[in-house]
Formats: structure tokens, C-alpha cells, sequence
């Protein structure tokens, strides 16, 4: 039996706990004063949709395969992403009022966007790259929400993820945000006035190529020592390749090669592009050379990692 | 006949028959042969569409030609039996959807015949036949190949 006294310490302890770990998991959202003076530009967005490949998982697969070209603009979700942690469903993003985010304000976009937050006050996954797209000038962000609005609603709910314990609990995602949720840039070396440096925004921010490019740390954070240095496929077997230049194939590809590879989905032996990649180079297509060429300056800008 | 020419001649047969080499029982290694021509026939196209190569007609219809031939016999080197093996690239929807990869492979060559029949003589005249080309390999790549390693 514990004495009034102790009892009372001990509730006083939980307490203290019980705060800390909500205070540790609570949401970190952008306020409305956090938003710039800036019109929000729908061309501009489309420029950010492509290079945010937002259509390669969000597009609704067709007859169960990859949307392929206008299919791409119907973001009703439905994609499936088998991890190690479970089954992530990939939601509807289109415009529709109920079941995609057509209701959504710009804040609550950039709030999806840049802190994986939703509207509600629940946390996102990370496998929705917002680490990555939390980089992203507002601005661009708020281009990108323009572009979506001009796209067609689609109906339909997609079911809710199937995680396994303890993933399934989604307040504790708060505290792996405060690990990994980093606005910083990783290469600071690259300024943003250089090509090197706007490439350094397409490739950590919207590209989001950190995300499997980078291996993860085994809380699944990405191990920036290891920069876009490869990874294991999160999508099965085989590795994701390294594209610093110490990368075994990447080393032996010129600047040319590079920018005609994610042009056109040849490499310089005129193989085409494999696996995940078919899906981010056809993204890469859509953009103009001179983003392709600050793709490949950031790249080629990289410390050289084995 | 000496001992080691009958020897010779013996490794020679023996490898003559268990030689993917030999005519038509290893369709698997066949067609990796062939589309490993139709690459070595893209490359210097390609590298005359990047600005890295001077353009020159006689080359770009030489692989045109290559790519003609190989497109008549890549749909018959895969029978039943022969999925798997010797690492194939080959992805199981060629066999799920053969009427899918019939076509696939048709257009690849109606477009490699366009771009005969067209017979580029400057680089510009090229583009966009070679562009319709190897548009036609990367679909068809993208559905009935498996990534390698």
C-alpha cells in the first residue's frame, strides 16, 4: 500500500509523463502568418507536379497497372505500397469535395506538404515524402496546390493503411518528426543561384530522390552521411542505385548521358529505364532541359561516395 | 588422325550440341543476342541525337536495318517452356498477355519500317522517326521486361 503521500508523487510523475509524450507527439503546423504575399501560379505548379511525381502514386492504376499519359491527371489514389511496416493505401488527392481534398484551404496543403500534418490534426507517414517536400519553397508549394485545383475530381475512398504494432500508432510518428522532420538543406553547399543550387531544390524537394536514393537509418530515417549514395529496394529485391559520383555506373555517365537519360529513359548503352525509375524519368520528361540540367549540376556538384 | 585432334574434335562436337550457340534450342540466350545487337545498332543513333557523334546516314540506316531483322525474329524466340533461365529479363505478361506483347513488338516494327521508308538523310529528318523507334522499345520494355540487377 502506498502512503497518500507517495500515491500523490506518483501521480504527479505520470502526469509529467503523460504530458511529455503529448507535448513530444503533438503536431508542428505552419500558421496562416507563415504563408508568403504570392499568387499562386497554376503553370508554375504543373512544373511542380512533375517533378513532385505526385501522379506516381496518387494516379489511380488502370485495369491494375501504372496510369500512363492523360490517366496521370486522375489523382483518386488506390495504390498500394507493401513495406516492411505493412500496407500504406495511397489516398485521393483529387479534387473532389468528399472523397479527395478539394475542400481543402492552401494552408491545410502546405501543412500536408511541408509538416505532414492533416487538416484534422493527425500526423501523416512518411511515406508520403513530406520530409522531402518540406524543403519546397512555400511558394512552389502553393504554385502546386493552384495546379491541382485544375484537375478533375475523382470519386472514391480509398481504405485506411493496415500497419502492424507499433506502427499502427499514429500520434508517435510526432516524435520521429522532431529526429527527421528537417527543413535544412543536406548539400548547403549548393547555392540557390548557381544551376547546381536549383537543382539542389528539384532533387531534395520536390524530387524527393532522397527517399530511396538514401539509405534509412533502422527507425527509418534517411542516413544523410549516406546521401543518395544507394539502398537497398524498399519494393523488394536488388538495390537502388548510387548517384553521387562514386557511383559504380553514374561515375562512367557524362552530363549529357544523364540529362538525355531522364529525358528520354536511355542510358548511355542504350538500355531503357527499369523498375520504379520508368515512372520518375516519364516525370523528368515533363520538365525543361535547363531543370534537367540543374538535376544533373546538384548531382554531379555531389561528394563522391563509394 | 592424331589422339588430341580427335580429342579437339570431340570437345568441339560435344560443344557444338550443348552450346547455346546452337541453332535453335536456346531461345533464351537468342534473344538476349538479338536485343543485345539492337542495342549495340541504338547507341550510335542515340549518340547522334545527343550532339556527341557526327550525324551520318549510312550508319543510322545500317541500324535501321538491324533493327528490321530483329524485329521479324524476336516474337518467335519465345515458345512455352522457355520463362525462365540464364537470367532472363523476360517478364511472365509476355506469356499472360501474348496478344499484348504481339503487339507491342508490331509497333516497334511499323515504326522501325516508317523510318526505313523515310530514309533520313540529316539529323533532323532523324529525330523524330528514331524518336517513334525507341519509344516503342521503352513501352514495350516497360511492360514485358523485368528489371535487372
Amino acid at each position: 500500500m502506498l502512503s497518500s503521500g507517495s500515491a500523490r508523487s506518483l501521480a504527479a510523475v505520470l502526469a509529467v509523463g503523460v504530458a511529455l509524450a503529448w507535448w513530444l507527439t503533438s503536431p508542428q503546423r505552419i500558421d496562416v502568418g507563415g504563408l508568403p504575399d504570392h499568387e499562386a501560379d497554376p503553370v508554375a505548379g504543373e512544373r511542380m507536379f512533375w517533378a513532385g511525381g505526385c501522379a506516381s502514386c496518387h494516379a489511380s492504376p488502370v485495369n491494375g497497372k501504372r496510369a500512363k499519359g492523360d490517366n496521370k491527371l486522375l489523382l483518386g489514389g488506390g495504390e498500394e505500397l507493401d513495406t516492411d511496416y505493412g500496407v500504406f493505401r495511397v489516398p485521393n488527392i483529387s479534387t473532389h469535395a468528399e472523397d479527395g481534398i478539394g475542400e481543402w484551404t492552401l494552408l491545410e496543403f502546405v501543412n500536408a506538404m511541408q509538416r505532414g500534418v492533416s487538416p484534422d490534426g493527425r500526423h501523416y507517414y512518411p511515406s508520403f515524402p513530406y520530409t522531402s517536400y518540406a524543403r519546397m519553397p512555400v511558394e512552389d508549394v502553393m504554385d502546386l496546390k493552384a495546379f491541382l485545383d485544375t484537375l478533375p475530381p475523382v470519386e472514391g475512398r480509398v481504405a485506411a493503411h493496415s500497419l502492424g504494432f507499433p506502427w499502427s500508432l499514429r500520434r508517435g510518428v510526432g516524435v520521429w518528426k522532431r529526429r527527421y522532420l528537417d527543413t535544412d538543406p543536406v548539400m548547403r553547399a549548393a547555392e540557390p543561384t548557381t544551376l547546381a543550387g536549383r537543382g539542389r531544390l528539384l532533387v531534395e524537394g520536390a524530387g524527393h530522390c532522397g527517399e530511396c536514393h538514401t539509405p534509412r537509418d533502422r527507425f527509418g530515417g534517411l542516413r544523410r552521411e549516406r546521401w543518395l549514395a544507394g539502398a537497398p529496394n524498399p519494393e523488394g529485391k536488388g538495390r537502388v542505385p548510387n548517384i553521387t559520383p562514386g557511383g559504380k555506373t553514374i561515375s562512367q555517365w557524362s552530363a549529357a548521358d544523364i540529362a538525355y537519360y531522364l529525358e528520354s529513359g536511355f542510358t548511355p548503352e542504350f538500355d531503357t529505364v527499369g523498375g520504379s525509375m520508368v515512372a520518375v524519368q516519364e516525370n523528368m520528361a515533363r520538365l525543361s532541359d535547363e531543370d534537367r540540367q540543374a538535376i544533373v549540376a546538384y548531382l554531379k556538384a555531389l561528394p563522391a561516395l563509394e | 588422325m592424331s589422339y588430341m585432334k580427335s580429342r579437339s574434335l570431340i570437345v568441339a562436337v560435344a560443344l557444338a550440341f550443348t552450346s547455346p550457340l546452337f541453332a535453335g534450342d536456346d531461345p533464351v540466350h537468342e534473344r538476349h543476342e538479338l536485343m543485345e545487337g539492337v542495342g549495340d545498332a541504338a547507341k550510335p543513333v542515340g549518340q547522334m541525337l545527343k550532339g556527341e557523334r557526327d550525324f551520318d546516314a549510312g550508319v543510322v540506316m545500317n541500324s535501321f536495318e538491324t533493327f528490321h531483322e530483329a524485329s521479324a525474329e524476336f516474337g518467335g524466340l519465345f515458345p512455352p517452356g522457355s520463362e525462365t533461365g540464364e537470367g532472363t529479363e523476360a517478364a511472365p505478361a509476355i506469356w499472360e498477355d501474348r496478344a499484348g506483347f504481339d503487339e507491342a513488338l508490331a509497333t516497334w516494327a511499323d515504326a522501325v519500317d516508317a523510318a526505313i521508308a523515310a530514309n533520313p538523310q540529316t539529323l533532323e529528318e532523324t529525330k523524330p522517326v528514331a524518336g517513334e523507334v525507341f519509344k516503342a522499345c521503352k513501352n514495350c520494355h516497360d511492360t514485358y521486361r523485368i528489371e535487372d540487377e
